[in-house]
């Protein structure tokens, strides 16, 4: 049992998740540093494991994740700020889970419909443009450029963002699981697999792309929403920024497209070295980045969990 | 100014601008034809040629569009080492990681610039860079026509190279089916190598010409490699005059939406348009309808 690599990679995981569920009690948690890094980590591991569904079981790159994670970062705080939803109201979740699926299904119709795939890459890619543009020109409801400013006198500690931010990490990582394994995670991986031949076989290739986008945007938009909560000031340039998009993207890559244990690792991974080497190397840190993603991108061109894979075979 | 005088004025200077969308736009339509990679990169390749032709300018004295001798073999050879050290390796690279590899060239370049050059706004200013053709009371710029210009023989060139030599067969043979190329005995790893270094060079040459008629900096790229992907949706992936005309499209429809509508709608206008071409003509304005695989 021991000589099973994706054994040992499940116990990693499972001393890993009881550690972080621990980990608050041991430490002082409005002081330390490494709750919010956890925090960033469970919001980015969400995002990823929706990426992961789209492209790694889907076959569909979406470069537009930023604009699920705004509209749903957007959706709690319009709704807070009308008095709707109170603060961490299940409600405000709901309304960030719906509107940016709905969005996805409003885009995935035009660009998913068309034989040519890569359509999607490009229309999602501009997605974020426009809806930076639309919630900068929102008027007194999205207030403009300087966005919502939201009542921070709610915040009382950082625990329940933790607690939450790990449950919204798991449950993704569960629905998404869930997900692949039903009728449905069938007929995307025939999709990805042959897509001429999953249209023979009978399966309704637009329905099953879309509903992959929409899960995807719905599990981006969920993340906006515990954002909100937590930065109390919705910006369009905070939270449509491109790195909403590209950092899942590049996590689930890094990780293991098609792997659930990918976007995991890959999530923790680079979110601790792209904090690190901010805090640590300020002046190489720019110019990190863009180096450490190609050479990864060289190296490893199927992710962390391609290692496990290959020394299996 | 007249009403018709608007906009005959709103459409050339759409057009001209256009252009430029579309020299990068040829760059990326061949790039993507031929190795299947959205080069994201390719705007941001286009700001290091535009700040190679404005250093050439300060402190070598180069005119503007004298200093294409040197970019343009200078980012051909880019080009081909480029590729050669990033997307040469026949296994591995899938669809993913040589996306990946694109981000990481275009975030590497845009904070490569940032740190060495400072994120300020420049512009090169020549002797006749204000200066203008007035006739039938428009105003047109002497840099930006000649970048129209420019942008027209470059077209010109890669479509006739695409026609007429053996090599621009292959690329065509090549973009078209890959498999098959490869049966007939055409060399696939040293078509993908050229093409690119043509791609890059051309990038080099929009460079040039955003040098030497408007203002850059540093992250001006991504806002290229986005429109310039718009155009080559427009005008049809793997066609070069289509990805020009979709270039001047895109340049006349931000041109009118900046009159129209105030501020950043403008910037709206021209996705809008690409959700609906792709709903109604997917395969490109320019393209006859194929069978697509």
């Amino acid at each position: 049992m021991f000589n099973d690599r994706h054994m040992w990679v499940k116990i990693i995981l499972a001393v890993l998740f009881m550690a972080v569920i621990v980990f608050p009690l041991s430490v002082e948690v409005e002081a330390s540093y490494t709750i919010t890094f956890l925090f960033q980590a469970f919001l980015f591991v969400a995002i990823s494991q929706g990426w992961n569904l789209v492209a790694g079981y889907g076959g569909q790159i979406s470069l537009g994740q930023h604009a699920f994670f705004g509209v749903g970062a957007y959706a709690t705080g319009i709704a807070w700020m009308a008095g709707w939803v109170g603060f961490f109201d299940p409600l405000a979740f709901l309304l960030s889970t719906i509107a940016p699926a709905f969005l996805a299904i409003m885009v995935g119709i035009p660009l998913l419909s068309k034989l040519r795939g890569d359509y999607l890459s490009l229309g999602t890619l501009g997605l974020g443009e426009i809806m930076k543009v639309l919630f900068t020109q929102g008027g007194r409801i999205t207030g403009g450029a300087t966005g919502l400013l939201l009542p921070s006198s709610s915040y009382d500690t950082m625990m329940p963002y933790y607690y939450l931010g790990l449950g919204l990490a798991v449950s993704s990582t569960i629905i998404g699981w869930l997900l692949v394994r039903s009728r449905i995670g069938t007929a995307w991986v025939c999709i990805r697999d042959d897509e001429q031949a999953a249209s023979a076989c009978g399966i309704n290739i637009l329905k099953y792309k879309i509903l992959a986008l929409a899960v995807s945007g719905a599990l981006a938009g969920l993340a906006g929403g515990l954002y909100a909560y937590n930065t109390f000031q919705i910006m369009p340039d905070d939270v449509f920024g491109l790195q909403w998009a590209l950092m899942p993207v590049l996590m689930t890559i890094a990780g293991g497209v098609g792997t659930f244990t990918g976007p995991i690792l890959g999530a923790f991974l680079l979110t601790g070295i792209f904090q690190l080497t901010s805090i640590h190397l300020p002046r190489i840190h720019p110019l990190f980045s863009g180096t450490f993603i190609i050479i990864l991108a060289l190296w490893l061109p199927h992710g962390v969990m391609s290692i496990i894979h290959r020394r299996q075979k | 100014m007249t009403g018709a005088g608007v906009f005959f004025q709103l459409l050339i200077n759409g057009i001209l601008f256009g252009s430029m969308y579309g020299v990068a736009a040829i760059g990326l339509s061949l790039i993507f034809g031929s190795m299947e990679i959205i080069f994201i990169a390719q705007g941001s390749v286009m700001i290091l040629a535009a700040y190679g032709t404005y250093f050439l300018f300060n402190m070598a004295q180069f005119d503007p569009f004298f200093s294409l001798i040197l970019v343009l073999p200078g980012f051909m050879l880019l080009g081909f080492v480029l590729f050669m050290a990033l997307f040469r390796r026949k296994d591995g690279l899938n669809k993913y990681s040589s996306l990946l590899v694109a981000f990481g060239l275009m975030i590497l370049l845009e904070n490569l610039m940032s740190v060495l050059w400072t994120p300020d706004t420049r512009a090169v200013i020549t002797s006749y860079t204000g200066q203008a053709l007035s006739f039938w009371g428009l105003d047109i710029s002497i840099t930006r026509l000649l970048v129209f210009g420019l942008s027209i023989l470059a077209t010109l060139a890669v479509s006739l190279w695409l026609r007429l030599t053996l090599m621009g067969n292959a690329v065509r043979a090549a973009i078209e089916n890959p498999q098959a190329a490869a049966l007939m005995g055409i060399k696939t790893p040293r078509v993908k190598a050229i093409t690119f270094a043509i791609g890059i060079a051309l990038a080099g040459l929009g460079g040039t010409a955003t040098a030497a008629s408007y203002s850059f900096d540093p992250t001006f790229g991504f806002l290229f490699s986005l429109k310039a992907l718009i155009a080559v949706a427009l005008g049809g992936i793997g066609s070069v005059t289509g990805a020009l005309l979709g270039g001047i499209i895109l340049g006349v429809l931000e041109s009118a939406g900046a009159y129209l509508f105030t501020g950043v709608w403008a910037h709206a206008v021209s996705y809008i348009v690409f959700l609906l071409v792709l709903m109604v003509k997917p395969e490109g304005l320019f393209m006859k309808r194929t069978r697509s695989a």
